[in-house]
């Protein structure tokens, strides 16, 4: 009895979402659909060295690295909001608010990048199945594609986020997600390379064809990115080469 | 160019590609089915792990009973054949099955009347009688050095890379699951029975990819269904 009337609640708050924003909603998705998948920031800094300080960008700060593919200031939380459509038979969009209507799931995991260093954090925030059950994607949809604030682009099957400890983030260390960390949402996938783990998230589609992502793109990185056997060298073990087994990467010292 | 200098580089040239690694000659006993597919690995004493390695058997001489392994890892399109639900590209039907738990490819092998290997069965199909590195004994860099991520190949694709008892897939393609927990010396208390050994796979550092030498052991929780791992199956003899 308490699910359905959970989930009918939250449809009845999305849509009090739709009716309050409607314009807003209607432009952010106008938009979304006269793009090519991409929003590109006003200025472009990827091939530029000297990236203004007040930029998201690259930063090796000793806790936890900074990685941004595409330097930007940041989300403007005026206009933002999480579109999600496709193949579905409900497309919602939601407010910041209304994410934090999800139920929450607290984790502690680490974060791998495929240039090899790790970082650990607790996070918080919402399984994927929050999401399919109010949208009802096809059964044909196999695949997602999300896309970020930043041009940024990820694709996964469905099965894979459906996966335990796969979230979409809104809290990090118990604080709100911070702009370099990919404030006001994030995915945090820890069985996949950093890369995957796609910040500032503005629209997730249902489909039945996988397209590609950015690193796949741009780089010699695969679609997939699992994370493979090899050496992990995390930060907070100063970077001391440590073998690890595959998927998720979990030390000795992990706890 | 010189009669003489022309022959030194023929010589050069048949010599880089007719390198084979040689096959342990092996007597199948009169009474002894091999069925296709699999090969036949007499009783005897082999070189199992790496004194390197703390976590193996450090070079020790082990013996095994006689056994029959999988001459290649178990493709797609046989896995089909037992789960039907199992979906692939028509393109990759000889790829080695992947994202199967260890359970999913267990009952795999006992419908069909075999089971998984152990570990000590796996490492000498791998190895031989010489405690080599590498199945194939000549270190090569892999060809998809470069690139970073797991692209895995048809389990009957690289014919140079075979062991001495004639077991291809060993040490490259995915990651095997064996039939055994993962254990070791000062193992913590908590470890133990949390996972299976696997053997065999690559090992990646960002776009550097490497073979597992033959005694390497890396270790899954059994529930894992990842896009490295795979399997092949084992059987008793008799």
């Amino acid at each position: 009895m308490g699910k359905p009337t959970e989930a009918k609640n939250k449809k009845s708050a999305a849509f009090q979402f739709i009716r309050r924003d409607f314009l807003k909603l209607l432009s952010f998705m106008g938009l979304s659909t006269l793009l090519p998948g991409r929003v590109f920031a006003k200025d472009d800094w990827r091939n530029d060295k000297n990236i203004p300080k007040q930029y998201i960008q690259n930063r090796d700060l000793p806790d936890f690295h900074i990685r941004s593919a595409n330097p930007f200031m940041g989300v403007d939380m005026e206009t933002w909001g999480l579109a999600v459509g496709g193949m579905v038979k409900n497309p919602i969009g939601f407010s910041y608010e209304d994410l934090f209507g999800m139920k929450m799931i607290l984790q502690v995991s680490r974060l791998k990048c495929v240039e090899c260093w790790s970082a650990k954090a607790e996070w918080q925030g919402f399984q994927f199945s929050e999401l399919v059950e109010m949208v009802q994607p096809d059964p044909a949809a196999k695949f997602v594609y999300i896309q970020s604030a930043d041009s940024y682009y990820e694709s996964f099957a469905i099965e894979e986020l459906l996966r335990p400890r796969v979230l979409f983030v809104l809290r990090m260390n118990g604080k709100s997600l911070s702009q370099d960390h990919g404030y006001p949402l994030r995915l945090i996938a820890p069985f996949k390379y950093g890369y995957k783990n796609i910040k500032y998230i503005t629209s997730i589609k249902f489909m039945d064809t996988r397209k590609r992502n950015y690193w796949a793109n741009s780089g010699p990185y695969s679609v997939d990115g699992t994370i493979q056997p090899g050496i992990d060298h995390p930060l907070d073990y100063n970077k001391k080469p440590l073998p690890i087994n595959g998927g998720e990467v979990f030390h000795f010292f992990d706890h | 160019m010189k009669p003489f200098t022309l022959i030194l580089l023929c010589c050069f040239l048949f010599a880089c590609d007719s390198y084979e690694v040689k096959q342990i000659k092996v007597d199948v006993p009169a009474d002894v089915q091999v069925p296709d597919g699999m090969v036949y690995i007499p009783a005897g004493d082999f070189i199992m792990g790496h004194k390197e390695e703390p976590r193996t058997r450090l070079g020790i001489t082990v013996f095994s009973h006689a056994y029959l392994i999988d001459s290649y890892e178990v493709s797609r399109e046989r896995y089909k054949k037992f789960r039907s639900e199992y979906s692939f590209h028509p393109k990759s039907a000889a790829y080695p099955v992947t994202h199967v738990s260890y359970s999913d490819s267990l009952e795999y092998c006992q419908a069909n009347g075999k089971r998984l290997p152990t570990e000590i069965e796996w490492e000498k199909a791998a190895r031989g009688l010489d405690g080599r590195k590498w199945p194939w004994r000549v270190f090569s860099a892999h060809p998809n050095n470069g690139f970073s991520g797991f692209t895995s190949e048809p389990v009957d694709k690289r014919k140079e890379w075979i062991s001495p008892y004639g077991v291809y897939g060993m040490g490259h393609n995915v990651w095997e699951w064996i039939g055994e927990e993962y254990t070791y010396l000062g193992q913590p208390e908590g470890d133990r029975d949390r996972f299976k050994i696997i053997r065999g796979g690559l090992l990646q550092t960002h776009i550097t990819i490497k073979f597992s030498p033959t005694y390497f052991r890396n270790w899954m929780a059994p529930e894992s269904k990842l896009n490295f791992i795979g399997f092949r199956c084992a059987k008793d003899v008799g």
